[in-house]
C-alpha cells in the first residue's frame, strides 16, 4: 500500500463549552503521517489531546479544521473503518454478552459470514488466551480479560490498521507484556499499530515512531533513535569481563576513534524484575 | 487483511444491532418487574366483582386494555430512554460507531430493538387477556346453558349469541394494533430527545412531559381554534406544535373497543398510519440531531 495508513494534514478541533463565551482547543495545526505497517506511538500527559486525536482517525469526531485520512479516505465517512479495528480505553462491552457472543456481534458488524466467523471467533479466542471463558459473560471477566476481549474484536475483521487507546491501562506487567508481545507480532503480519500511552518505557520497547502531543500541539515527532539522539551509539553487555578485557576493549575502542560514553553495571527495570520474580513455568492462558 | 467494499446500509448489520439491543433489554430486572405487574393486573381481572355479564367483560376488557397501554407506553419511554446515554458514557458506542456502522443504521437498530421487544411484551400480555377473556366466556356460557335449559331452543341461542358478542369482537385486534402504533411513536420520539439529553433522567422527565402534552393537546387546539377566529400564524403554530406533539388522543380507541362499538377501518388504518409517520419522522429527526454529535 503506497497511501499512509494515517495522514493528519493541519487538523485542529475545538470544542465550545456550552453557556460560556469560551472554546477549548484540543488539538491545534497537527500534522502527522503514520506510514503502513508501523508501529507508531502517541505520547503526551493526560489531556494533551491523544484521545481527541483518535477519535478524529475513527471518524467519532469532526475536525473543526484541517483534514484527516485513513488509507486514503476521508476519517469521517464509515468506508474508511472497513479496514480499521479500536480498542478504547478501559473498554466496556456490553456485559450481558458472553466472550464468544461479543465477537459474534463486533464480526457481524464487520459484515464477517457465518462461517467465516465461526473460524475467525475461534482464532481470536485463542490469540488473546480466552477460550476457556468464551461462554462467560464479560460481566464476569477482570480489566485484563476485558483489555484482552476489547483487542480481539479490534482484530475481528482483520483490519490493515489498529487503533489502541492506552492499551494497557490497568492490566498487571505480565498481561501489559503479553499485549505488547501481541502487537510486535501483528506488525510482523503487515498490521499498522497506531498506539496512544503516557507509559514511555512501553512505547520505547515496540514504537517504529512516536509523536509527542503536549496542549494540544505536536512538540516532537520522528523515530526513536532520531529522537533521542543514540543512532551512532551501541551497547554491549558482557557477563564474567576481567578487568584486563574492559580496558582492552576501551584500548581498541580509543584506537578506531570511537568513545565509550558510560561504563558500569546494568541494571534492571523494577518491571522487569516484578516479571521474573512471578513468571511461572506455565503459559498464562486466562486469569 | 480486510479489503471489503463497503456498503452504505447493510441488513446484515441492522440486524445485528436489533439483536444486540434486544437481548440487552430482555436480561434488565425493571422490564421482568413491569411485565409481571401488568399480567398480574389483566390477571386478577378474573376475579371481578359478580356484575352481569356484559358489564364483567366490559370491566375485564377495560383494565386488561388500559394495562396494555399503560405498559407499553411506560416500557418503550423508559427502555429507549436509557440507550443512547448509557452507550455514550460506558463508550459502548464507541466500539460500535469505530466499525463501520453509519450511525443511522446504530439508531436505526436500538430503535427497532425496543418495537421487538414491545411486540413480545404485547404478545404476551395479549395472549394472558385472551386466555382470561375465553375462561370467562365458557363459564358465562355453561352458566347461561344451565339456566337457559328449559327455555325454547331459539331463546337459549340467542342468549349465548349475546354472550359470545359481548366477550369478543375483532376490534380487540385493532385495539391491540394502535397500542402498539402509540408505543412505536413514543419510542421513537424518545431516541430523538435522548440525542440531545445528557441523561436518562432528563430523557424520562421530558418524555413525561410530552405524554401529559400529546393527551392534553387536542383539547387545547379545540379550545383555542374555538375562541380566535384562528388566522394563518395561529393555525401554522398550532400546526407546528401538533408535529411537534402527537396528538397522543387519537391513539386511544379502547374506549370504543371496550364499549363494542365498531372502529371504522378507515380509523384504524388512518391512525396506523399516523403511528408510522410518527415513527418515521422521529426516527429522521434523531438521526439528524445523531448525525455530527461529537462523541
Amino acid at each position: 500500500m503506497t497511501e499512509p495508513a494515517v495522514a493528519l494534514n493541519g487538523v485542529t478541533k475545538i470544542f465550545p463549552v456550552p453557556f460560556q463565551r469560551c472554546s477549548i482547543v484540543a488539538v491545534r495545526n497537527l500534522n502527522l503521517k503514520v506510514a503502513a505497517g508501523q508501529i507508531y506511538g502517541l505520547l503526551g500527559p493526560n489531556g494533551s489531546g491523544k484521545s481527541t486525536t483518535l477519535k478524529i482517525i475513527l471518524g467519532l469526531v469532526t475536525p473543526t479544521r484541517g483534514q484527516a485520512r485513513v488509507f486514503g479516505q476521508e476519517s469521517d465517512r464509515v468506508a474508511s473503518r472497513e479496514s480499521v479495528g479500536f480498542l478504547p480505553e478501559s473498554p466496556y462491552f456490553y456485559k450481558f454478552l458472553t466472550g464468544e457472543e461479543t465477537l459474534r456481534f463486533y464480526g457481524k458488524l464487520c459484515g464477517l459470514s457465518r462461517a467465516s466467523l465461526r473460524n475467525r471467533v475461534d482464532e481470536m479466542l485463542q490469540l488473546v488466551g480466552l477460550t476457556s471463558a468464551r461462554k462467560r459473560q464479560l460481566a464476569g471477566y477482570s480489566k485484563g480479560m476485558l483489555q484482552r476481549i476489547g483487542l480481539a474484536q479490534a482484530l475481528i475483521q482483520e483490519p490493515a490498521l489498529l487503533v489502541l487507546d492506552e492499551p494497557t491501562a490497568g492490566v498487571d506487567p505480565a498481561g501489559a507484556q503479553e499485549i505488547r508481545d501481541l502487537i510486535l507480532a501483528l506488525k510482523s503480519r503487515g498490521i499498522t499499530v497506531l498506539l496512544s500511552s503516557h507509559l514511555l518505557g512501553q512505547v520505547q520497547e515496540i514504537c517504529d515512531r512516536v509523536g509527542i502531543l503536549a496542549n494540544g500541539v505536536l512538540v516532537r515527532e520522528g523515530s526513536l533513535p532520531e529522537l533521542l539522539g543514540m543512532e551512532k551509539e551501541t551497547q554491549f553487555v558482557v557477563e564474567n569481563a576481567s578487568p584486563q578485557l574492559l580496558e582492552e576493549i576501551e584500548r581498541l575502542a580509543a584506537g578506531s576513534g570511537a568513545r565509550i560514553i558510560e561504563r558500569g553495571s546494568p541494571r534492571s527495570s523494577l518491571e522487569q524484575l516484578f516479571l521474573e520474580a512471578t513468571e511461572t513455568p506455565e503459559k498464562r492462558t486466562d486469569e | 487483511m480486510s479489503n471489503r467494499s463497503h456498503r452504505i446500509f447493510s441488513l446484515g448489520r441492522l440486524t445485528a444491532i436489533v439483536g444486540n439491543s434486544f437481548t440487552g433489554l430482555t436480561r434488565l430486572k425493571i422490564f421482568y418487574v413491569l411485565l409481571l405487574f401488568a399480567l398480574l393486573l389483566i390477571g386478577s381481572s378474573v376475579f371481578m366483582a359478580q356484575m352481569t355479564f356484559q358489564q364483567e367483560f366490559q370491566v375485564l376488557k377495560d383494565i386488561a386494555l388500559g394495562a396494555m397501554s399503560l405498559f407499553t407506553s411506560l416500557l418503550a419511554i423508559l427502555a429507549t430512554a436509557r440507550l443512547l446515554p448509557q452507550e455514550i458514557e460506558d463508550r459502548t458506542a464507541y466500539t460500535v460507531l469505530a466499525k463501520p456502522v453509519s450511525r443511522f443504521e446504530y439508531l436505526a437498530g436500538k430503535l427497532f430493538g425496543v418495537l421487538l421487544l414491545l411486540a413480545f411484551s404485547l404478545i404476551a400480555m395479549s395472549a394472558l387477556f385472551f386466555l382470561v377473556l375465553t375462561l370467562r366466556e365458557q363459564s358465562v356460557l355453561s352458566e347461561t346453558a344451565r339456566q337457559m335449559g328449559s327455555a325454547p331452543p331459539e331463546q337459549s341461542a340467542e342468549a349465548l349469541r349475546l354472550v359470545r358478542a359481548s366477550a369478543f369482537n375483532p376490534n380487540l385486534f385493532s385495539g391491540i394494533a394502535v397500542i402498539y402504533a402509540k408505543g412505536c411513536l413514543l419510542a421513537a420520539l424518545t431516541l430523538f430527545v435522548s440525542t440531545f439529553a445528557t441523561s436518562t433522567i432528563f430523557t424520562t422527565i421530558v418524555m413525561a412531559f410530552v405524554y401529559f402534552i400529546g393527551h392534553l393537546q387536542p383539547i387545547a387546539r379545540e379550545y383555542w381554534l374555538q375562541t380566535n377566529s384562528g388566522g394563518w400564524f395561529t393555525k401554522t403554530f398550532l400546526a407546528v406544535v401538533a408535529l411537534v406533539f402527537p396528538d397522543l388522543q387519537s391513539f386511544n380507541l379502547t374506549d370504543d373497543v371496550v364499549a363494542g362499538n365498531a372502529v371504522p377501518l378507515a380509523l384504524l388504518v388512518k391512525t396506523l398510519t399516523m403511528g408510522l409517520f410518527y415513527t418515521a419522522f422521529y426516527l429522521a429527526l434523531a438521526w439528524a440531531a445523531f448525525f455530527r454529535k461529537e462523541l
